[in-house]
């Protein structure tokens, strides 16, 4: 049994390769059908905002690939709430919001836990 | 189930520390390292009643006291710890 | 240089016979591609491959494996999207070849 692995993704969408590089290990671990769970955190919720430009900065569109984690098999997907109360925003239904206890409760399901 | 955070950015520029006692657990631990060692400043800290450690280098090179309330590791410490928690989440 | 020549044309290819500049891209190109892989591309693949373009529009990346096919029988069906057909049409590695001759970057995200 392959080991489970919660990434949680902490940084804006643009301000560096941080929020590239957490997606990019996500959708490479939903590629070989790990046990994957994205959690979008602080700046990280950001990540979430519907009709992002990524041409108006030159990158590649973020959210654009996000949209494809169902078909890399990633279901658990999750925002923190209090990041996005903070952040004056709603929570997207591409993720399920949870509070601080449910954040905890959510590392200790799983074994391995990378945080970008 | 317990997990070691390790924070090694300072609380007083960076956001890690906070969000990192927001969502930690009664079984986890935070070990301070690099400039995260300056959390030892942070009184904030061990009201929390988290259990915190910090990298003994880190604490030396800074001069930052000891508070009763944190205990210093050396490396071989913290592979020990490392060993010790289920889990390690690094704060990258 | 790699270059894969199309009529009057030199197109340049990455090391692994990925079309450098994507926009190059055209059927015609598709039909060269899939002659330098000794494949002959049938309405079976162009399916696919239209699907993929789809897909790259849509979500701005190549699908692995396992993605390609949850699509391919998204959009087309079961009997269509699943790893038999599709390894079958593609010599065995349906993400990366159809990729390729899809005119996409080669996946990232498989081996």
């Amino acid at each position: 049994m392959a080991k489970s692995l919660l990434v949680i993704s902490r940084q804006a969408p643009w301000s560096g390769p941080s929020a590239r590089e957490a997606l990019d290990i996500v959708l490479a671990g939903g590629a070989f059908d790990l046990p994957i769970g994205l959690l979008f955190m602080d700046d990280g919720v950001f990540q979430l905002t519907p009709h992002q430009d990524a041409k108006a900065v030159q990158q590649k569109d973020l959210s654009a690939n996000l949209q494809a984690l169902g078909l890399f098999g990633i279901d658990e997907v999750f925002a923190c709430a209090h990041s996005q109360a903070v952040r004056g925003l709603t929570s997207p239904a591409s993720a399920a919001p949870l509070d601080n206890p449910g954040i905890t409760r959510l590392i200790d399901r799983y074994d391995q836990v990378i945080t970008l | 189930m317990s997990t070691l955070h390790v924070v090694s950015h300072s609380p007083f520029t960076d956001s890690r520390l906070d969000s990192c006692l927001r969502i930690c657990g009664s079984q986890d631990a935070i070990l301070l390292c690099g400039d995260g060692a300056y959390g030892l400043q942070q009184s904030a800290l061990h009201t929390q009643g988290v259990k915190v450690f910090v990298l003994a280098e880190d604490l030396q090179a800074r001069n930052l006291s000891l508070p009763d309330w944190a205990e210093r590791v050396d490396y071989p410490g913290f592979v020990q710890l490392s060993i010790t928690y289920d889990k390690v989440n690094a704060w990258l | 240089m790699n270059t894969l020549t199309v009529g009057a044309r030199a197109l340049e290819l990455d090391k692994d016979g990925y079309l450098v500049n994507l926009d190059e891209w055209s059927a015609e190109v598709a039909n060269a591609l899939a002659a330098a892989e000794a494949l002959e591309l049938t309405p079976d693949h162009w399916e696919v491959l239209e699907l993929l373009r789809q897909f790259y529009a849509e979500f701005q990346l190549s699908p692995a494996t396992r993605p390609l096919i949850k699509y391919t029988a998204l959009k087309l069906g079961p009997e269509k999207g699943n790893s038999l057909r599709l390894n079958k049409l593609f010599n065995g590695t349906p993400a990366k070849l159809a990729a390729k001759l899809a005119g996409l970057p080669r996946p990232t995200n498989c081996l």
